[in-house]
C-alpha cells in the first residue's frame, strides 16, 4: 500500500516549476501559461521567439491531427485560427511529447491516436470547436508524463503491479499513489488555467458520468482512449482495453460505422502522424 | 502505404501523402508521380522518408495480431456493449490483411 499522502503529491505536482526532474523548457513554458491574462499576442511571440518551438508548433497544426493539413504557415496565423485554449494545449503537448518518448515508451502514439479519435468523434457529432476536444485527446494523460517523471520508482512499481495483477494502470496507480493520473493531470491543467471543460475532460475520462459542464468532450476523450487502446495504439501503462461506460456509450449514440470510420481515420494518420516528434 | 527512404524512390512511384517542408507547408501535393526531377528536389530536401501509395506491410501477422486483440480485451469481455466494439475493431483489423 502507498504511503504517499495525496496532499503532498498535489503540492509536489504543483511546484512543476521548481522541479529538478522537469526541463527547462517545460518550466518556461508552464510559468508562461499559466499567467493569468496572456493574450493571443503574447503566446505567439513566445513561439516565434524560439525556432525549435515554432517548428514543432506549425507541424503540428499542419498534421492529420487538425483539420487543415499543410495550409498554416505562420504561427500568428496559426494562433488566431486555433485560439488561446488550443494553442496553449499544443504548446504542452510539443513540450512533453519528448518527455514521454523518454519517460514511457508509446505513450505518445498512444496520445495522438487518442487526439485522431478525439477530433473524428467530435466532428461526427457535430461538435462546435473539435479541436479543443482533440487537444484534450492530446493531454489526457499529461498526468503519468509528471508522474513517471517525478516518482519513476513508484510508477515502475505501478506498472509492475498492473501487470502481475492483470489489473488496470489507473488501479495501480490508485495503490501506489492514492491518487491518479487523471487527478494528476486535473491538478495541472487548473495550475495552468486551462478552461473548466478541459480540465474536467482530464479528471474524468476514465469516469464521463461525472463530468458536469463538459459530458460530451469527457465521453468522446473516454471512448477514443478506449478505441486507442482497442486497436493497438502506442502503450499507456498496461495493455488492457477499459471497460466502456455504459452512459457515455449511450450518450455518444455512435453506430457501428461511425466506430469503423473511426478506426480507418486513425490507421490512416498515425503513420504519417508518428513523424511528429 | 509503406514508407520509402528519400534514397530509394524511382520514377513514376506515387506520393501518398503530401512532401512537407519541415515547417509542415505542403512542398508537394499527394498523388504526385514522381520524376527523376521530383525525386531530385525531395533529396535535397531535409527529409528521410515519404509515403508511397501501395499496400503497407504489416510487422505483425495476422494471428499475431488477432491473438493480441484477444488478450488486450480480456478484462472486459464480458461487459455492456464490449463484444461489439471488440468485432468491429476485430473486422478492422482483418481488413488491414486484405
Amino acid at each position: 500500500m502507498s504511503n504517499i499522502d495525496p496532499k503532498v503529491l498535489r503540492h509536489r505536482v504543483e511546484s512543476i516549476n521548481t522541479l529538478p526532474t522537469v526541463p527547462s523548457v517545460l518550466k518556461r513554458l508552464s510559468a508562461v501559461i499559466e499567467k493569468p491574462r496572456i493574450t493571443i499576442v503574447e503566446i505567439s511571440a513566445f513561439i516565434s521567439n524560439d525556432p525549435a518551438l515554432t517548428t514543432k508548433v506549425l507541424k503540428m497544426v499542419n498534421s492529420a491531427i487538425y483539420g487543415f493539413p499543410g495550409r498554416i504557415a505562420s504561427v500568428s496565423h496559426a494562433t488566431m485560427l486555433l485560439g488561446l485554449n488550443v494553442i496553449k494545449g499544443l504548446l504542452l503537448g510539443v513540450s512533453v511529447f519528448e518527455l514521454m518518448q523518454k519517460t514511457m515508451s508509446g505513450l505518445y502514439e498512444h496520445s495522438l491516436a487518442c487526439a485522431i479519435a478525439s477530433r473524428v468523434i467530435a466532428q461526427k457529432k457535430g461538435m462546435k470547436e473539435p479541436e479543443e476536444v482533440s487537444v484534450a485527446g492530446l493531454l489526457h494523460d499529461i498526468g503519468k508524463v509528471i508522474l513517471t517523471l517525478e516518482f519513476a520508482k513508484e510508477y515502475e512499481a505501478a506498472m509492475g503491479e498492473a501487470q502481475e495483477k492483470r489489473i488496470s494502470i489507473f488501479e495501480a496507480e490508485k495503490n501506489q499513489f492514492n491518487a491518479t493520473h487523471a487527478d494528476v493531470g486535473s491538478w495541472l491543467a487548473e495550475k495552468w488555467r486551462f478552461p473548466r471543460n478541459l480540465v474536467e475532460v482530464i479528471e474524468f475520462h476514465h469516469r464521463p458520468a461525472l463530468a458536469k459542464n463538459a459530458p460530451m468532450e469527457a465521453a468522446i476523450v473516454h471512448m477514443a482512449d478506449l478505441l486507442a487502446r482497442a486497436r493497438g495504439f502506442g502503450f499507456a501503462g498496461e495493455n488492457f482495453v477499459p471497460e466502456i461506460n455504459p452512459m457515455a456509450f449511450e450518450l455518444l449514440k455512435l453506430s457501428d460505422q461511425d466506430i469503423q470510420d473511426v478506426l480507418q481515420e486513425m490507421e490512416d494518420n498515425m503513420e504519417s502522424a508518428e513523424d511528429l516528434s | 502505404m509503406p514508407k520509402f527512404s528519400v534514397n530509394q524512390l524511382e520514377p513514376g512511384m506515387k506520393l501518398a501523402k503530401p512532401v512537407m517542408a519541415k515547417n509542415g507547408m505542403v512542398m508537394l501535393g499527394e498523388g504526385t508521380e514522381l520524376t527523376e526531377i521530383w525525386i531530385e528536389r525531395i533529396q535535397d530536401m531535409d527529409i528521410h522518408t515519404v509515403f508511397i501509395d501501395g499496400p503497407t506491410v504489416q510487422t505483425l501477422s495476422m494471428e499475431e495480431a488477432l491473438s493480441a486483440l484477444d488478450e488486450r480485451f480480456a478484462l472486459v469481455e464480458d461487459k455492456p456493449y464490449m463484444k461489439n466494439i471488440k468485432k468491429i475493431v476485430k473486422q478492422h483489423i482483418e481488413g488491414l490483411y486484405e
